[in-house]
Parts: C-alpha cells; structure tokens; sequence
C-alpha cells in the first residue's frame, strides 16, 4: 500500500506552472491577505540590466548569445540578482524551488 | 581521467554554467540535464540488482554518462518534467508522478561519494524553522524568533523582545496584477502592531531586530568557507540587503574560529555540502545566524570581492 506521502520534496522540481505563477489577480483586503505582504512592492529596477537573447547550446552545456559570444552578464555576474520588474524575468531566489 | 559529475539544473542557469565551465576546461566529463528535459530529450535506463547497484545510461542529445561511475551530483533548482502537449490532464499528472519517483528516484540513489547538494537534504534544510533549531544545536547565536498565526502573540513578543522584524517563511516573490513583487525583510513601527488583521491566515516568521554594523555573506563549500561582508549603504539596504543592491559595497572578511566551527557543526546537522549563509554582525561584535540558503547565489559575491567560489565548488565536485 502507497502512502499519502507527497513525495515532491524529496526531489524539489520547480512547479510546472513556473518558479513564480503569474497572476492577474490583485491584492484581496485587510482581513484575508497575509499581514507579511503588506510589505510587498515591485523591487528597484535602478541597476537592472536586461538579459541579452540567448540561447542553449546543448553540445556546450551552457548558454551563448546570439552573437556566439559569452553573455553580458557572464561577465557582469551582479547583473542576474538585479530584478528587472518584469514578471517574465523574475529574480533568481535563494531560497531555490519550491514545490 | 576525473569521475564523470552529473549537473542537474534548469538551463537559464547561468551561475551554472560557471561550473560547468570550469570543469570542462579542468577536462572533468560533464553531463548537465534539466529534469525539465525529461522525457522528450533526456532519456535513462538502469538496472539494479543483488550483484550491483544502479547502473546504466542517462543520456541527452549530445552527452551520456554512465551511472554507476558518476563521481558527484551538483543539484541546483533543476525544471519540472516536462511531456507531450497531447497528453491529458490526468496523463500528464500520472507522468509527473512516475518520472519524480522513477528518474528522481534513481538519481537519489546514486551512491556517488559527493553531492552538492543532496535533493533530500537541501529540501528539508529550506524549511526556516529546522535551519534555526540546527544552528542554535550547532552552538550559534540565533535572534529570538516566533512562528505564529495569533496576533496576540506578536504584541506580546514585541514587548518581550523589543524591536521585531517580520521576514517570509518561504518564497518572498509573487506576480499579481500582472506585476511582480517581493515580499523583503520589514522592521516593525509601533502603527504596524495596531493592525495585525492578516497574521491569522497563514503563518508569520517574526524576529528580534539585530542592531548590526554589517552583514556577512558566507558561502560554504564542502571544508572552505568564503566570507564577505555586505555593507549597507541605504536605510532600506541595512533591513534588507536584498531591497537595495545598488547601494551594498562587499570586502572579503573572515569569521572566528568559534563560528566556523558551529557552521561546520550546522552544515553536517543539516547534510549539506554546498550554502550560502547570511550572518549578522552586531555592535558589540557579535555574529548571529540568520539563515543557510542550500542553493544560494554565489556568482555575483565572487564577482563583488574576487573570492574563488566556482574553483571550489569544482574542486569539490571533482573530490579535491
């Protein structure tokens, strides 16, 4: 007999829907939003650069630029924890996937 | 010839691909898949059996490794399966299932001598509340901290400790209204402790305020530590370093012998291989553990003070 056991965590995927569902839906009130997000704001784009076009190279394992060359911020490795705002490039979360 | 390492990520991985660099220019064969890839361009067959453990083939388009001579797995936010647009609903659902407990199942049992870090082990250690109850074991500082949906017991915390912080349990990023948003460490006023409608819906992670001159940034690898001091240049950076990185300044710093010692001590608690742990530094000098992130950012720390993180996660992997 199985047991009701998830057993996602002890191999943690990102969720199929994305590390970070994107909603339409806003805020609800006071009495039903969690107090802790009251802090929540869109973080300061200020030193944000964006993120070339790129893509995988399967054979190298890596990711390369369009123009074959190592990506910007390969070489400006603070830029990739600068969240930019945009809900389809979101910040890269410590805390890693969760489930 | 070093062991094969088995490097499981999402491919937009780019700290990630540091790693794979570096080992590939040290001649260690690299197989990097993302579950993500799994089943349509990432394929596996393996056997166990009383005479020998799980062996066989894992294998992408371009690179296969086999199983039972894979030296180290270095495990980093890899994506979900991915299946067939075709399937339904419930096929999809039932292959997620599979794959997790099948693939992941394997690649869990692998009995290679080195990971970075174990799935298992990583999971459990994101849990905030297990990582503080092993760092005080371990004989760190830790700041007085509540877990509670009451709000009576936050006013009643608050008089008892004094100034609070609040900071998410869990994932501080959520995209509503179409916007995103991050939830950052917040330093309560005496207005916020009028209103606590909100805190009996799901559970709050409240603190003591640590008055800190600075902050360190230790990331661990394997037996090395690299420490670097975050210095915050803005009000809202000196609650958060996160809010605000434009304003942070870093050095290479150190940290005592009594606290290398207790994050030893945490890290082999935990099982883990591979953190990124934010401390505190008070002004009367002292370091409290504020928490261990099992897949933590370390590329832009080593692009801030030039401490060698990639060469000692490689080295790592590669059992040096």
């Amino acid at each position: 007999m199985s047991t009701a056991v998830d057993l996602r965590e002890a191999f943690p995927l990102t969720p199929p829907s994305g590390r970070i569902p994107i909603s339409a839906e806003l805020p609800s009130g006071p009495d039903s939003r969690p107090w802790a997000m009251r802090g929540a704001r869109v973080p300061d784009s200020t030193g944000a650069v964006a993120v070339p076009p790129s893509a995988y190279d399967a054979a190298r394992q890596i990711s390369i630029a369009n123009d074959g060359g190592a990506l910007t911020c390969m070489a400006n490795t603070h830029t990739p924890t600068v969240p930019d705002g945009s809900a389809t490039n979101p910040p890269p979360l410590d805390e890693g996937p969760k489930d | 010839m070093n062991a094969p390492v088995l490097v499981l990520a999402a491919r937009d991985d780019w700290p990630t691909d540091r790693i794979v660099t570096e080992l590939t220019q040290r001649g260690t064969p690299v197989l990097r898949m993302d579950t993500a890839d799994f089943p349509q361009r990432l394929t596996v067959g393996a056997r166990i059996d009383q005479g020998h453990g799980w062996a066989g083939e894992l294998a992408t388009e371009h690179h296969a490794v086999e199983l039972s001579q894979v030296g180290a797995v270095y495990y980093r936010a890899p994506g979900a399966f991915q299946f067939p647009a075709e399937m339904s609903a419930p096929e999809r659902m039932f292959a997620a299932g599979q794959a997790r407990a099948g693939l992941g199942g394997v690649l869990s049992a692998l009995s290679c001598p080195r990971w970075l870090n174990h799935p298992t082990s990583a999971a459990r250690a994101e849990y905030k509340p297990v990582q503080l109850a092993a760092a005080r074991e371990a004989g760190l500082l830790i700041p007085p901290t509540l877990v509670t949906n009451r709000p009576e017991d936050v006013r009643q915390f608050a008089a008892e400790t004094g100034p609070l912080i609040c900071k998410p349990l869990a994932s501080p990023v959520v995209i509503e209204g179409g916007e995103l948003k991050t939830v950052y460490t917040r330093l309560l006023s005496d207005e916020d402790l009028t209103d606590l409608r909100g805190i009996s819906v799901t559970a709050h992670l409240f603190q003591a305020w640590i008055e800190k001159t600075h902050e360190i940034r230790l990331t661990v690898v394997g037996e090395r530590m690299f420490a670097a001091a975050i210095h915050a240049g803005s009000d809202a950076a000196h609650i958060d370093w996160r809010s605000d990185y434009g304003s942070l300044t870093y050095t290479p710093t150190e940290v005592s012998g009594d606290v290398a010692a207790g994050v030893r001590r945490l890290m082999d608690s935990l099982g883990l291989r591979y953190g990124a742990i934010d401390l505190a530094v008070d002004q009367q000098g002292r370091v409290w553990f504020l928490e261990v992130n099992p897949t933590g950012q370390f590329d832009w720390i080593q692009g801030a003070t030039g401490l060698p993180i990639v060469e000692a996660i490689a080295d790592e992997l590669e059992g040096k």
